[in-house]
């Protein structure tokens, strides 16, 4: 099926975004970064995981979230619901846990032993009688704005959300509903602290380009194809806030000799399975054969790269303004044997190999930035979700 | 030092037993710290075998195999551990990469439902 191959139509479909050049202050500038934490991280929908995290009744995991200053304590209920708190103790404010997962019928602090249960309550203070007119039931721990789209735990640290999460992930969400995430489970995951800032560690990933050229030994043979040589997506598709697009394959790629296997004996990340059927109309939106994944860009730190048949997620966490902490995860349906699980290996290795590529070039682009050798970014057509992404958060940011 | 042991069928690997190692890590530091001609040998010896690896992998328990066997499937993990060092790079850590030692797995936790 042919391409697109009609030169900068992107940019015409979405005018208001402009072609010029992007500044490079945001990604230094520490007034800057200190405008997001206030009015972009303080204020909108975070993931923080996935529900499949915690199955049973009492299993809680912690995030500690460096951009809102807060260590989030999420938990399910022995109602099966998923709560939000604060990690923090309403006594003098302690963790109520130091540990980073677990499974427990309640948290009591280490400080001085209160005890709270599943859903924040405070049920015990020790040497009671001491305090001057405590009410209990006003000191359960501080809850977390926590709410769950398609298995994907996110929170807003708003004490009073301008969105509900669905209103947050409007059209986007509407589009991904029913592809098929809850049939998988976490099969691995990474993470790494970079010293760059979160916007250009996102932008890396943003286009399918560099493809070509920083995965030429490890991939880019499998995307990039004597009809389509630098990659032009099947789709880009811009929200108010996300955006997405859709990339082809090489049709002509010979996989080698591990890939054979891994194709042979289960699923692997590029094993071409056809055209989607089934998926849901956001997903392969152009139902193009030669289509390998869709890229997912939900605002501001969250992405969701959709295959048929696996997805991985990343994160993009600000620690400080030229630092980042940056996670992978990858989800697969479950493998009921050794064949499928070497399979799930090699696309391991091969996916962590392929990152290490694009994590290569993120410190040396903080240190150009830095120099002010470099003054902008220069964005061509098909790097529109870059510009896109700058455009968002600028407009969240404002101006001083 | 007590010899570790494969299937039957599959005594000729064991010369490359060594990379029967069970965490991602330990497969990892082997392999960058290997010289490429042990990769390439364990590469170009197991490859030809998977399809009768998998065979005979396929039909045990995915979660409670005997021990030779699952020693035997570790070596197919190191397999795929090596495969980029040999397809991709031909040398045994990324080429221009970031250090694979800053690149951390984290634990996936048990996410069985009940």
């Amino acid at each position: 099926m042919a391409l697109i191959t009609e030169d900068k139509h992107w940019a015409a479909q979405y005018p208001e975004l402009g072609t010029d050049p992007i500044p490079i202050e945001p990604c230094l500038s520490p007034e800057y970064h200190e405008r997001e934490r206030e009015r972009i991280y303080r204020r909108v929908w975070l993931n923080v995981g996935r529900e499949d995290e915690l199955p049973r009744g009492g299993d809680f995991f912690v995030k500690d979230i460096a951009a809102v200053n807060s260590s989030i304590l999420i938990v399910r209920g022995k109602d099966g619901v998923i709560r939000g708190f604060h990690n923090a103790c309403t006594h003098r404010g302690n963790k109520v846990t130091r540990e980073s997962r677990g499974n427990r019928n309640g948290f009591v602090c280490g400080f001085h032993g209160w005890a709270f249960g599943l859903k924040g309550d405070l049920i015990n203070v020790t040497d009671e009688e001491q305090f001057f007119g405590l009410d209990k039931s006003s000191c359960g721990l501080t809850p977390v704005a926590t709410d769950v789209w398609e298995g994907f735990i996110f929170i807003n640290v708003d004490p009073k959300p301008e969105q509900t999460l669905t209103e947050f992930l409007g059209d986007w969400g509407k589009a991904l509903s029913g592809y098929t995430f809850g049939s998988m489970v976490m099969r691995d995951r990474y993470e790494t602290e970079v010293n760059v800032n979160w916007k250009v560690a996102l932008d890396a990933f943003q286009e399918a380009w560099h493809a070509r050229f920083v995965h030429k030994r490890s991939g880019g043979e499998a995307y990039a194809s004597k009809d389509n040589p630098y990659i032009h997506v099947l789709q880009f598709k811009l929200y108010p806030l996300h955006r997405m697009m859709s990339v082809p394959g090489n049709a002509e790629f010979v996989p080698t000799p591990i890939q054979i296997c891994a194709h042979q004996f289960g699923k692997s990340y590029i094993s071409r399975d056809g055209s989607g059927e089934g998926l849901p109309p956001g997903v392969n939106p152009t139902r193009n054969p030669v289509w390998m994944f869709d890229s997912n860009y939900i605002f501001p730190n969250f992405s969701i790269f959709v295959f048929d048949g696996m997805f991985f997620t990343y994160h993009f966490w600000p620690l400080t303004a030229d630092r980042t902490l940056w996670e992978t995860r990858t989800y697969y349906p479950p493998a009921e044997n050794a064949g499928q699980r070497f399979s799930q290996e090699y696309a391991k290795c091969a996916l962590r190999d392929t990152w290490l590529e694009d994590l290569s070039t993120l410190e040396d682009i903080q240190v150009a930035i830095s120099s002010r050798s470099v003054k902008h970014f220069m964005l061509q057509d098909q790097e529109i979700l870059v510009r896109h992404s700058h455009k968002v958060i600028a407009d969240f940011v404002g101006d001083e | 030092m007590a010899k570790p042991s494969l299937p039957n069928e599959f005594n000729d690997l064991e010369p490359f037993a060594g990379w029967a190692l069970p965490t991602e890590r330990e497969r990892n530091h082997k392999r960058i710290n290997s010289q490429m001609s042990e990769i390439q040998a364990l590469y170009d010896t197991m490859v030809p075998r998977m399809g009768a690896i998998m065979e005979y992998l396929n039909k045990l328990p995915i979660d409670g195999m005997p021990e030779d066997a699952q020693r035997l499937f570790h070596m197919t993990l190191s397999l795929a551990e090596v495969a980029p060092a040999v397809e991709f790079y031909q040398q045994p850590r990324v080429i221009d990469g970031f250090p694979a030692e800053r690149f951390i797995p984290i634990d996936v936790p048990d996410m069985t439902p009940t």
